[in-house]
Order: structure tokens, then C-alpha cells, then sequence
């Protein structure tokens, strides 16, 4: 019984052995590098000539290659979608022991066909602290990064400034930081790299915040004529460079009048002038006119009188006080005002204020008809007020 | 008497063929219906077995809907096109229903030429016309006209138990269910329990010598012994409905319809809303109506007792919401969901049958014999041209209704807007459409490109949707009411539905669209705007489906069709087998039962006249009040209304005929004056209510004060006017209103304007973006933004600038989180920021927290719409911090700013003032935005106003603005660390560009003002302009 247990384990023993030995392999390839697109042939020799699978894994991924045999020799052969790609190609024979495994580097090929290049963002503020960057990736023709330090020459050109600058890749790319000059324009950039030529590209320089500007009013006549208009403009608006500000710049204006309230218009630049229209007001006013391009910039405060042009105007009553015509509405050079001029009329009973009508005026006169289905006969306030002057009459009788 | 049958059938078949043939290609596209058939039938044709549906409503189940119409015309659209398709379907219905007639009218009257005469009639039916020609309803004409097919073998089988005919009759009803699921299972209680009834009766007669003898213990008695027939026929039937459209059940109770019911005119008083009881009652019934007291008296004879019992229950549900019995009947819920039109058209096919006997009789029969001997033959002869006229008249009238009352928009050629969605990856967003009508679905079928609307409201999915009566958005100004507010979600957040386009046949939306954001990309070449939203990211390429068991897919694309071919090949076959040998399956049993039809009762001829006069009176009656409600100038009230309708419908000539023609304006001053104002409430409103209120009255004037009520997509507008009429001869007439006299400085002017135009992709290619054509992002700055809390309910105010060089569109999304940094709502800027900003302009702005509206069932759905109706979200917890992100976008468009504040007057409750337009285009809309500041000039509230008329250039445009009413106003949070510009930190942004903004800038120049909460005010403009120039 126990030479029987013996003899099982010698056999069992040798068994194994035998198997183990079949498996030992030796690498014959010598080559650890290899150019990418070249045939990767990994020749093992063996003690027993039979099919061996092999995993290879690179960055791209992991795959399993069985070999073929040729003079005994166990050949694999790297498929060419690995062995096309730069970088570390790792190797193991399956099922051996122990594990037999290698490592081989794909390199790229020594001259690039093409420039991959990106630039962003496209357009940059001037004034020296914007900047774009140009990434430039040299690559052969099966799309490999070139190898480390690479030379790429970056060229630059605006305005009168041509620039080279030789930059190296490090880590598969080369890049370099372009900080926006002082002048607005348009830089145009290129690349090269041993002799290969990139194409054209390009960045916008564009102006920076603008600094304060000066206003400027531009007006037919000084009259509180409610219909002609007044112009605001600024000086040419440009950044802290002399640059002029970009075309569509917002410009503020506001307008304080006699009373403390505000009035705003407003304008976009055109060669870094901004225009700006208001209307001209009905009656005597001083404005004071400040421009801002909000939280940037502001202007001088300029000041504009209008003059009144209505000093009076006349009411008839007519048909039992309920016809209300007012004028004629004289202007300046006693012509009568022109159509639209405001007028307003308040009618109070007992204190307390019925309704406010508006008309506008034509041809010099507004009417008023006070409709008896409305006001019921008795007693009325009326006020009438055109071009900032009111006239109260007090106690006028409808019937 | 078989030949004349047959002569009668067969021309009655050439007839319906002839006339129906020719007038289906100018109506059925018009229908409401047909193109909605016409797209599921595209989904099938794509794909048969995949029920899953992404075009419609963020996806839809097409087994929402019995499929038989559908694949029917699918399947034909492989030899032919779709229409091809759509039109044989609908040629095959007109056959399948005039034969159906027939046999069904051949059971009833077992007398074949009262069946020719009845076949005849069918197909001048004016309800038939109007469920065809006007609805559309493909599925429910075939569904009963297969259904009436089967009656005969059903009576049949009941009647001798012969299994062939219970097989014929199942493989019918197969087909009724699997093409309209709702006509089986009502025509079971309507038409197959009734003819239960009468197969009993039948049996007993047959006991009996006549039907008089039938007595109740008789018919329990025969109940009993044909139960066990009727029973197994009931139960088989009940599987076939269930088992054929098993996946359709399993689906409603999956999905069961939860959504806020839409209003149907069908359900209408009809006596209240006169159109609904044209279109619902008197549509349908015809001339009907006078032959009412013959029917009755029909079935309500022995032998058709049931029918009688199942037609009156028929006409009870047919008259709508007019009485309250529907409603108790079919209980809330279902009175809601079902459209009660389809019980006044079964009611009027089951008297098919009694309408071709009683011309029968009057035209040949005993009737005649009674007229010309009580009346004489001229008195016959007259009738008979009235009864025929009416009769044509009705079916003409219907069938043109379209003609006199257009219930879709005119056709639209759907190529181009096909053409655009498929060029340049557009398809990769989902589009909308406006004012299209049922022409939605034709376009649909055209492109790959989803929509977030649809046009079968059953199947909504979306809570914005299915919270409101609103049939499709589309249409959403019409329904009414709180369409434009389910429209609103969309716009304002269409980033959620991945909502790009919008293609828009309806100017009226236009406004809405440009205050959400949206911006103008072309006009295509059929008339149609598009309009586009910026920074929507497109479609991802897997979307969502809600799957369901492959053994549905394959049974709901097998087994309609195999109903369809095999109730084809038994009918077939029973159809010749007769024919060839009688001998073998007999005289069908109805046949059995003739009526001689020798006398016609003289009481009944008497209360047919009777009943005819009265019916007279009423129409006349009827007729002198409608004459009396549209004689516009009769009564003050009249004219105003009058004046006003004519406005909203822009009918010109006809408000100038109302206007006193004392005051010597011509038509062409009077339309020119209309013509210069232009506005939101000139060229966007539609009118809503108007109430007069009589003032002071004399004999020849009279005073009216007139609130209405305008609806336009912004808001809703009350305006109370005073409007003089004066009585000329008789007739009153309207006291015209002054014109604005301001006349502009400038004849002729100039201004200096920047354009912009982004080329999109330079070079033509596919390539999704090119990375040398994406234009970078302008840079925005958000100079202030807190979180405040206003009347219970949450919104994040603020102020943006556009810091870059270029014009940009901006969107501006803002999320509460409560103290756990948990999200509680989102929402975007919709009118409260302007959209478009210049280089360094600022805009103030206000985020919303919009819920959807209703949203609960128990929320009473107001009755009037109001586009301006506020849901505020319903947060669960307390919100306390928020996240601002702005996003801007180069814009070319929109960018006129030349409106100008040229006087301002404030007292303690308002604001007024004048706005100047200074440009070169005319403002259709002006909007202010007021933003409010406290005593330390720290901002705390955003408001808008929209003015109500436009301002055309160089002119003046007077506004008066109401504070904000000052209730709590809590500021809850100003903390801007999470502001983001374009994803990034805006602190980081600001730094860069701006180091040293100058605050006081904006602190400067407010406006004082006189108020309890508020003490500075600030106003910006906006404006709309409808046609840039």
C-alpha cells in the first residue's frame, strides 16, 4: 500500500515536471524598441513547439494574439492597430509558468505630417494681462505624437512685429501662452516643426475698458419746444492704451432737470462715439447731463438751459362754459407752436379731482368739451396746464 | 321586390362612391382628426412592432389607441404614400358603412327595398357626413359600421344557435375592437342588448300568433331558455374585447388618463353655446327632427321595444351638458373624459333603418296612399320636394361647413419647414409649432424631429401639460384659457425639454416668444417665422422609452390585421356560399319577420304634422332671436358690441358703418387712423369681455361706459372706456374717438447704427462645430444677486452687465437650496431681464420660481384665462442659499436700444411718464423694467410693466406705472459666491476684466421717490418691435 502511494507521487511528480518544462520559454526578439508602423515580430523559443496565446496591452487597449510556429520558433505577430501606436507595449504569454512577460516601446516616427494645432479663446483683451494659448502637437502619419522635446517654432505677427520662438514639446504637446499686446488688431500665428508648415490663425485684439470721456450736446435752438431734438455725444472713447473702445459700447446719459428727477437716454459707439437724442422738454428747463459707461467709466457733467417759449395763452368758454378753447399756443417768434404739444386739463369737484384729460395741440389750439352726460351741471375747478405753466379757474359754472 | 333591392344597394354603393369619393380630397385633410390617424399610421409604418412613439409629447405609447385604422393605412402606404393610404381606408369605410346600413336595416325591417332605401339615405346621412367630412373619425365610422355588419349573424346565431354565424359575428366584433375600442363596448349596451331583446321577443312571437299575445311571462320564460346562449355570446364577446386589445388595457391601467379634463363642446349646454348645438345637435339630426314622433312610435312598438328604450337613452346622452342627466348617468368622471358627440351619432344611424321605412312607405308604401287620400297629390308631392331639399340642404351645408366656419388655418406647405429641421442637425433639438391646427401632425410625419407638443391629448405625459385643459399648446390661445400659461413653462425653460425652434403661423404668439427670450432666425419661404433660443443643448442620442413585453409588441402588430383578414375570409365565404346554395343555410331567420306595411296610422301622420309645426316655431323662433342679438344697430349695446368685434376681427369696412356718419370720416382716414396705432393692445389682443353700462340715455344719445377684458399672450388688460352713440333714423350709431396730432421734427433722418452677423460655420461642412468657428462666449458680470422672499413666494433678483466687446443673449438660470445644500426648484428669468444686451449695458433682473400652475387636482382651475396667472412654486423646506448661473451668447438680433425717458413726474403712488422713440424702428411693445432700492440704495425688488401701445418713430408715448404694492419683503440671502458667468466664478471674471469697478456709478443716478419701503427707483426699457427693418 505504501509502495503503491510512492509510486503515484514519483509519477505524479514527473508528470508535472514534465508539463512545467514544456512550458519554460526564451525570448530570441532582441529589439526593445520599435518604430510605430513597423512589424512587431516577438519570437520565443520553446522546448516543445505548440500554441502559445499571448496578451498585449498598450494604452489603447488589451488584446490576445496567438502565435504561429515557424522553425520551431513561436512567432507573434503585434497587430497593427497596437503596433501603430506610440508608447509602452506590455506583453505576457499565458499559461506558463512562471509568467513570462516582457515590455516593448513604440516610438513615433522621426518626421511629422501634420500640426494639430488649437487656439483659444479667439479673441483677447489688449493691454498686456489677456492671453490666448496655441497648443501645437506635432504628429507622423499614423497620428503619434512626436517624441519628447520635439522643436516647434511658433511664429507671431501683428502689426508691424514679426516673431519667432522656438518652443519644445514636453509631454506629447508644446504650447505657449500669448499675452495680448497694448494695440488692438489682429494677430495672425503659425507653427513649425521640422519642416513642416502649419496653416494660418488667428486672434482678435480687442480694446479693454474704457476710460473717461467727455460729453458734448448738439441742439437746433435753445427752446422748450417739446418737438425738436437735442443730441448728446461723447468724445472718442478709448481704453487706458488709446485704443478706441469696441464699436457697440453702451453708453448712459443721464439728465437731471429742475425738479430732481432723472431722465436717461442712451447710445452705442461708432469709432468710440457714442450719440444719444432726447426730445427737447416743453418748458423751461436746466439739465444736468452726465454720461457713464456704468462701472467703468463716466464723463464731465455737462449743463443745457432750455428756454420757455410759452409765457401765456389764452381760454375762451364757450357753449355754457363747456367748450374749453385754449390758444392760440405762440412760440418763440410767435409762430404757432407746432402740432403735439401737451395739454393738460384737471377738472376737481368739491375738492376732490374728477379726471385729468390730455390733448395734444393743432394748429396752435386744443378743445375741451366737457360732455354734460359726464360732468353733471354745478360747479367745477378746472386747471389747464400746457408748457409747465397752469391756470386755475375757480368756481366755473356748467349748465 | 329582391331585384330593386339590389338595384337600390348597388346604387346606393355608386352614389356614396361618387359623392363621397370626390369630396373626401378637398375635406378630410381639413378634419380634425384624419392627420392624427394619418401619424400614428406613419408610426406604424416605420415601425410596426415598436409602440413606443418619441415625436409626440417627450414620447408616447401608440398602444394608447386601437391600431386597426392605423396599420390598415400603413400597410397601404407601403404601395402608395401615406394619403394614398388615408384615402383608400376612408373610401373603404364609406362602402364598409352604406352596406352595414344596409344589413343592419334588413334585420330591423326584414324587408329588402325599405333596406335599398335605407342604404340610399345612409349616404347622404348628415351625421354621417359631419363624422367623416368635418371630425374625421376614421377608427369610430368603421368601428360601427362593422359593428352593424354584425348584427345580422349575431341575431342569427342567437336566435338558431348555428355556430358558423357566433364565430362570423365574433370575428366582427374582432374587427370593431381592434379598430374603436370605446364603439363596442358602448354598442354592446346600445345595439347588442337590444337586439337580445328583440331575438327573445322573436322567439316568443313564434309561440304566438301575433305580438300582441307576447307577454311578459312569455319573454321571461324564453330569457331563461336563451340564456345560456346569450350568456356565452356576452362572455366570448367580452374576450375578444379584452383579448384583442389586451396590450391597450394593460397600458390604461398602466397610464391611466389622470389629466385635467379638456372641455368639449359636445359636453355644452347647447341651448347657451348656440354653435356647439349646431355642430352636436342639429348637425347630426337633420331632418331627423321632424321625423321624431315616427320613430318613437316604432320602437317603441312590441317588438323593437329595446331599441327604443336604447335610442331615447342615446338621444338623453347626446344633448350634452343641456340637461343634467348625462352627467348623472355616466358619473363625473366619465362625462369628462368621453365626447358625448358619439351618442347622437349611434342615435341617428339606429334610425337608419326607420328612416329608409318611413320613405319607403311615403314614397311608395301606405303613407303615400294616406296623404294623397286625406291631402291630395300636389299636397305629396310638395312634401316630398321639402323633405328632400331639407335633407340635401342639411348634407350640402354639412359638408361644406368648413366654408362658412374655417376650424383649421389655412394649408400650410410643410417642405420647407421638413427642409429645415433636416438640414444642418436642427433635428437634433425639438421644435414647436404655433398656430399650425391639426396640421401639427402632418408635419410630424414629415421629419424625424421631436416635438415637445402633440396632438392626441390622451396620451400627455408632461405635468405641464396634463394639469391644464389644453389640447395641444399650439392652439393654446384659442381653448382657452389657461393654455398660454402651460405655453409660458416652455418657453421660459426650454434647456429642460431640449426646445430650440419654434415655428410660429401666428403673429400673436410672436410677443411672448421675444419677452421668454427668444430671438428671430429667418422667415421661411411659406410665410412661416422660426424662432430660435440660444444655449439649448441638443438632444442626447438615447432618450428615455417606457418599455413594455416583447409578447405585447408582437400581439398588437399581428393580431389587428388578422381580425381584419380573417373576418374578411368568413364573410367571404358566407357571402357567396348562399348565393350558390340557398338551400344550405336557408332564409335568413330575420327575414322571417315582415311587416306588411299596409296601414300607416292616421294618429301618427297627424302627430308627425303637429310635431313638425312646432319644431317650425321653435327654428323661427329661434332664427328672430339670433336676428335680434346680430342686428348691430338696434340697441346702443348692439353697436358697441358690434364696433368691438369687428376690431378684433379686423373687419374695417364694417366698424367704419357703425362709426356716425355726422362726423364725415371716410373709410379711408378711418382705416388710416387705425392704422397707425399699433401695440400690444391694437395688434395682440383678442377680446375677451365686454361690459356695457348704460350712463345716460336720451332718445337720440346715449352714453355707454365699456369695460372689457382683452387677453393678449402678455397679460391680461381691463380697460374702462366712455363711448358716445347717437341715434341717426332709427339706427345707432358710434361717435368716433381723436387721433393723436403730434407731429415729429423730421421728415427725413439718419442714424448710425453697429451691425453684427455671425457666420455660424465658415467653411461648409458637417462637422458638428468646428472648432475655429465656435465664437467664444461673451463674458457677463452679475453685479448683484439675493435671494428675498415677496408674498410667500421666492425669487432672486439682481443685476447683469455684459462686460465683453460684442452683443450678447443671456440666460439666466437660478436654483434655491435649502440649508443641506438640497435642490428645491430652478427656474429661468422669463420677462423681468432683458435678453439681449449691448457691450457694458446692465440689465436688472428677477428669477420666478414658477410651479406648475394647478398642479394639484383639488386646485380649482380658474375660468378665466390670465396670462399674466402666478403659480409660485410649492417648496417643500425653507430655501436659504441659491445658485445663479448666467450664460451669454454672441447675438446679432434684437439689439435696438433707442428708446428714451424724456420726462418722468412722480407722486407717492405712481410713476408717469414719457417715452421717446429716437431710432429708425418702430416699437411695438415697450417694456420698463423698475428696479427698486431701499434708504441705503441697496436693491430689493425688480418689477415690469408693459405699456399697452407701441410708439412709432420720432413720436411721444405717455405711461403711468403703480408702485409695487408694499407687502413683506424679506431679503434671505445676498451671498454671491455661487454666481457663475459661462460656468465660471464671476469674482474671478470681474476681477479680471473689470479690478476696478466704480459702484457708485449705479448708486448715482436713481430716482427718488416717495414711498414707505422703497426710496430709489431706477427705470430700464426693453422693447419688442414686431417687423425690424
Amino acid at each position: 500500500m505504501k509502495s503503491k502511494n510512492s509510486l503515484f507521487f514519483l509519477f505524479s511528480w514527473l508528470v508535472i515536471h514534465s508539463i512545467t518544462a514544456q512550458h519554460s520559454l526564451t525570448l530570441l526578439t532582441q529589439e526593445k524598441q520599435f518604430v510605430a508602423g513597423s512589424v512587431i515580430l516577438l519570437e520565443f523559443k520553446a522546448d516543445h513547439t505548440k500554441d502559445y496565446q499571448l496578451y498585449c496591452t498598450n494604452s489603447y487597449g488589451s488584446t490576445l494574439i496567438t502565435s504561429e510556429i515557424k522553425n520551431n520558433k513561436i512567432i507573434f505577430k503585434i497587430p497593427g492597430h497596437i503596433s501603430n501606436k506610440k508608447g509602452i507595449l506590455t506583453w505576457k504569454v499565458i499559461n506558463t509558468d512562471p509568467p513570462f512577460s516582457g515590455k516593448v516601446q513604440i516610438i513615433s516616427k522621426e518626421r511629422p505630417t501634420s500640426l494639430e494645432t488649437y487656439l483659444g479663446p479667439p479673441s483677447i483683451e489688449a493691454g498686456n494681462t489677456d492671453f490666448t494659448m496655441l497648443v501645437v502637437i506635432p504628429t507622423d502619419d499614423l497620428d503619434n505624437p512626436l517624441k519628447q522635446n520635439t522643436e516647434v517654432v511658433i511664429k507671431h505677427q501683428f502689426l508691424a512685429m514679426e516673431k519667432k520662438e522656438i518652443v519644445f514639446t514636453n509631454n506629447l504637446i508644446a504650447h505657449q501662452n500669448i499675452f495680448s499686446p497694448l494695440k488692438i488688431g489682429r494677430m495672425i500665428l503659425s507653427s513649425a516643426s521640422l519642416g513642416l508648415n502649419s496653416k494660418e490663425y488667428d486672434v482678435n485684439i480687442l480694446p479693454a475698458i474704457g476710460i473717461n470721456f467727455n460729453i458734448f450736446s448738439k441742439r437746433n435752438h435753445e427752446y422748450a419746444d417739446g418737438n425738436q431734438i437735442t443730441t448728446f455725444y461723447t468724445s472718442i472713447i478709448k481704453d487706458k492704451n488709446s485704443n478706441v473702445v469696441s464699436d457697440g459700447t453702451f453708453v448712459d446719459f443721464f439728465i437731471t432737470n429742475k425738479k430732481g428727477n432723472i431722465l436717461k437716454t442712451s447710445g452705442t459707439t461708432i469709432n468710440g462715439i457714442a450719440y444719444a437724442k432726447m426730445i427737447h422738454p416743453e418748458w423751461e428747463e436746466n439739465w444736468i447731463i452726465k454720461g457713464y459707461i456704468i462701472g467703468i467709466s463716466e464723463s464731465n457733467s455737462l449743463e443745457i438751459n432750455y428756454k420757455q417759449v410759452i409765457e401765456k395763452f389764452d381760454i375762451i368758454f364757450s357753449s355754457n362754459n363747456r367748450t374749453l378753447t385754449i390758444g392760440p399756443l405762440i412760440s418763440f417768434m410767435n409762430q404757432m407752436i407746432p402740432d403735439g404739444l401737451q395739454v393738460k386739463l384737471s377738472i376737481y369737484k368739491e375738492g376732490e379731482l374728477l379726471n385729468d384729460v390730455i390733448e395734444n395741440s393743432k394748429d396752435g389750439f386744443v378743445v375741451f368739451n366737457l360732455n354734460s352726460n359726464i360732468y353733471e351741471n354745478g360747479n367745477y375747478v378746472l386747471k389747464v396746464t400746457t408748457a409747465g405753466i397752469t391756470k386755475t379757474f375757480r368756481t366755473i359754472k356748467l349748465w | 321586390m329582391k331585384a330593386t333591392s339590389h338595384k337600390l344597394l348597388i346604387s346606393a354603393i355608386l352614389l356614396g362612391l361618387a359623392f363621397h369619393g370626390s369630396a373626401l380630397f378637398f375635406t378630410l385633410e381639413m378634419t380634425y382628426d384624419a392627420l392624427v390617424h394619418l401619424f400614428f399610421a406613419d408610426h406604424y409604418a416605420n415601425n410596426w412592432f415598436e409602440p413606443w412613439n418619441y415625436k409626440w409629447y417627450t414620447g408616447f405609447s401608440v398602444m394608447s389607441y386601437p391600431p386597426l385604422v392605423h396599420q390598415s393605412i400603413a400597410a397601404l402606404s407601403l404601395i402608395g404614400g401615406l394619403k394614398f393610404g388615408l384615402f383608400t381606408v376612408a373610401i373603404s369605410s364609406v362602402i364598409l358603412f352604406i352596406t352595414g346600413v344596409y344589413r343592419f336595416s334588413l334585420l330591423m325591417t326584414s324587408n329588402t327595398t325599405v333596406a335599398g332605401y335605407a342604404a340610399l339615405l345612409a349616404v347622404f346621412s348628415s351625421s354621417f357626413v359631419e363624422t367623416l367630412h368635418v371630425f374625421g373619425q376614421l377608427p369610430s365610422i368603421i368601428g360601427i359600421s362593422v359593428l352593424m355588419h354584425a348584427m345580422p349573424p349575431i341575431y342569427t346565431w342567437l336566435k338558431t344557435g348555428k355556430y358558423a354565424f357566433l364565430f362570423i359575428s365574433l370575428s366582427l366584433i374582432a374587427v370593431t375592437v381592434t379598430s374603436h375600442h370605446v364603439t363596442p363596448i358602448f354598442g354592446m349596451i346600445f345595439f347588442i342588448f337590444p337586439l337580445i331583446g328583440m331575438v327573445i321577443i322573436d322567439i316568443s312571437r313564434e309561440h304566438v300568433n301575433s305580438y300582441k299575445e307576447v307577454t311578459f311571462k312569455l319573454f321571461i320564460k324564453n330569457f331563461g331558455k336563451q340564456f345560456k346562449r346569450n350568456i356565452s355570446f356576452g362572455l366570448l364577446s367580452l374576450c375578444i374585447i379584452i383579448g384583442c386589445l389586451l396590450p391597450y388595457w394593460i397600458n390604461s391601467k398602466n397610464n391611466p388618463i389622470t389629466q385635467i379634463p379638456i372641455p368639449h363642446g359636445s359636453r355644452d349646454n347647447f341651448l347657451e353655446i348656440t354653435s356647439s348645438g349646431l355642430v352636436f345637435f342639429l348637425i347630426p339630426w337633420g331632418i331627423l327632427l321632424f321625423l321624431l314622433p315616427y320613430f318613437f312610435y316604432r320602437y317603441f312598438s312590441k317588438r323593437y321595444l329595446f331599441f327604443g328604450l336604447s335610442f331615447t337613452a342615446l338621444i338623453i346622452l347626446g344633448i350634452g351638458g343641456t340637461t343634467p342627466i348625462p352627467k348623472i348617468i355616466l358619473g363625473e368622471n366619465a362625462f369628462n373624459i368621453l365626447t358625448l358627440d358619439r351618442f347622437t351619432f349611434w342615435a341617428s344611424i339606429m334610425v337608419l333603418p326607420l328612416f329608409g321605412e318611413f320613405i319607403y312607405r311615403f314614397v311608395e308604401g301606405d303613407l303615400k296612399a294616406l296623404i294623397k287620400q286625406k291631402f291630395g297629390s300636389v299636397y305629396h308631392r310638395l312634401i316630398g320636394v321639402l323633405l328632400a331639399s331639407f335633407f340635401l340642404f342639411t348634407t350640402i351645408f354639412t359638408i361644406n361647413l368648413s366654408y362658412f366656419r374655417p376650424f383649421q388655418v389655412q394649408k400650410i406647405k410643410m417642405l420647407p419647414i421638413a427642409n429645415f429641421l433636416n438640414q444642418d442637425q436642427h433635428d437634433q433639438w425639438r421644435y414647436l409649432t404655433l398656430g399650425f391646427g391639426d396640421q401639427m401632425a402632418w408635419l410630424s410625419t414629415q421629419t424625424n424631429a421631436l416635438t415637445v407638443d402633440g396632438n392626441y391629448h390622451s396620451a400627455r405625459r408632461l405635468p405641464e401639460l396634463t394639469t391644464r385643459a389644453v389640447e395641444r399648446l399650439e392652439n393654446s390661445k384659442f381653448k382657452g384659457v389657461e393654455g398660454i400659461g402651460s405655453l409660458q413653462q416652455f418657453l421660459t425653460t426650454p434647456e429642460k425639454y431640449r426646445l430650440k425652434y419654434i415655428f410660429s403661423n401666428d403673429k400673436f404668439y410672436d410677443p411672448i416668444l421675444y419677452f421668454c427670450g427668444w430671438q428671430r432666425l429667418q422667415r421661411l419661404e411659406n410665410g412661416i417665422m422660426v424662432w430660435e433660443k440660444l444655449n439649448v443643448p441638443p438632444l442626447s442620442s438615447i432618450l428615455p422609452k417606457v418599455d413594455v413585453a416583447s409578447w405585447q409588441k408582437i400581439i398588437w402588430g399581428i393580431i389587428p390585421l388578422v381580425t381584419l383578414i380573417l373576418a374578411f375570409v368568413l364573410n367571404l365565404r358566407f357571402l357567396f356560399i348562399p348565393r350558390l346554395k340557398t338551400d344550405i343555410m336557408g332564409v335568413p331567420e330575420y327575414l322571417k319577420f315582415k311587416n306588411k306595411y299596409t296601414v300607416f296610422s292616421k294618429n301618427l301622420l297627424k302627430t308627425t304634422h303637429l310635431w313638425s309645426f312646432l319644431l317650425c316655431l321653435v327654428l323661427c323662433f329661434g332664427l328672430y332671436l339670433f336676428y335680434l342679438k346680430n342686428d348691430s344697430q338696434r340697441t346702443p349695446e348692439n353697436v358697441i358690441k358690434a364696433y368691438y368685434d369687428a376690431i378684433d376681427f379686423k373687419e374695417f369696412e364694417k366698424s367704419h358703418q357703425l362709426i356716425d356718419p355726422k362726423s364725415n370720416i371716410s373709410f379711408s382716414q378711418f382705416k388710416l387712423e387705425i392704422a397707425v396705432s399699433d401695440g400690444l393692445l391694437s395688434s395682440y389682443a383678442k377680446l375677451d369681455a365686454l361690459k356695457t353700462e348704460i350712463n345716460k340715455k336720451t332718445d337720440s344719445l346715449v352714453i355707454l361706459k365699456v369695460d372689457t377684458d382683452w387677453i393678449t399672450p402678455l397679460e391680461k388688460i381691463n380697460k374702462t372706456e366712455y363711448k358716445t352713440l347717437v341715434n341717426r333714423k332709427g339706427k345707432w350709431y358710434l361717435q368716433p374717438e381723436k387721433i393723436d396730432f403730434d407731429l415729429p421734427p423730421n421728415q427725413l433722418y439718419s442714424n448710425n447704427v453697429t451691425g453684427f452677423f455671425n457666420q455660424g460655420r465658415r467653411r461648409i461642412t458637417t462637422e458638428q462645430t468646428h472648432h475655429e468657428d465656435v465664437l467664444k462666449q461673451p463674458v457677463l458680470e452679475i453685479l448683484n444677486a439675493k435671494l428675498v422672499k415677496f408674498n410667500n413666494h421666492y425669487a432672486i433678483i439682481g443685476e447683469v452687465q455684459n462686460i465683453d466687446n460684442v452683443p450678447s443673449d443671456i440666460v439666466l438660470k437660478g436654483t434655491l437650496y435649502n440649508d443641506e445644500s438640497k435642490e428645491l426648484a430652478t427656474y429661468n428669468a422669463k420677462y423681468h431681464v432683458k435678453h439681449k444686451l449691448m457691450p457694458k449695458e446692465i440689465s436688472s433682473f428677477r428669477i420666478n420660481f414658477e410651479g406648475i400652475a394647478w398642479s394639484k387636482v383639488q386646485d380649482s382651475i380658474p375660468q378665466v384665462f390670465n396670462p399674466d396667472e402666478f403659480t409660485p412654486v410649492e417648496l417643500e423646506e425653507q430655501p436659504t442659499k441659491f445658485n445663479l448661473q448666467a450664460e451669454g451668447n454672441v447675438s446679432n438680433s434684437d439689439l435696438y436700444k433707442s428708446v428714451v425717458l424724456s420726462d418722468v413726474q412722480i407722486n407717492s403712488k405712481t410713476i408717469k411718464g414719457t417715452l421717446f422713440n429716437s431710432g429708425l424702428q418702430e416699437i411695438t411693445i415697450p417694456q420698463l423694467l423698475i428696479t427698486y432700492y431701499n434708504k441705503d440704495k441697496k436693491l430689493v425688488w425688480v418689477n415690469h410693466m408693459f405699456l399697452k401701445n407701441g410708439i412709432k418713430q420720432q413720436r411721444k408715448q405717455y405711461f403711468e406705472y403703480n408702485f409695487a404694492e408694499n407687502k413683506q419683503l424679506i431679503i434671505i440671502n445676498e451671498d454671491m459666491k455661487d454666481c457663475y458667468v459661462n460656468g465660471l466664478s464671476n469674482t474671478a471674471i470681474s476681477d479680471k476684466i473689470i479690478p476696478n469697478r466704480i459702484f457708485r456709478h449705479t448708486r448715482n443716478e436713481l430716482q427718488k421717490v416717495v414711498h414707505p419701503l422703497y426710496k430709489y427707483v431706477k427705470i430700464e426699457m426693453n422693447n419688442y418691435i414686431a417687423n425690424p427693418k
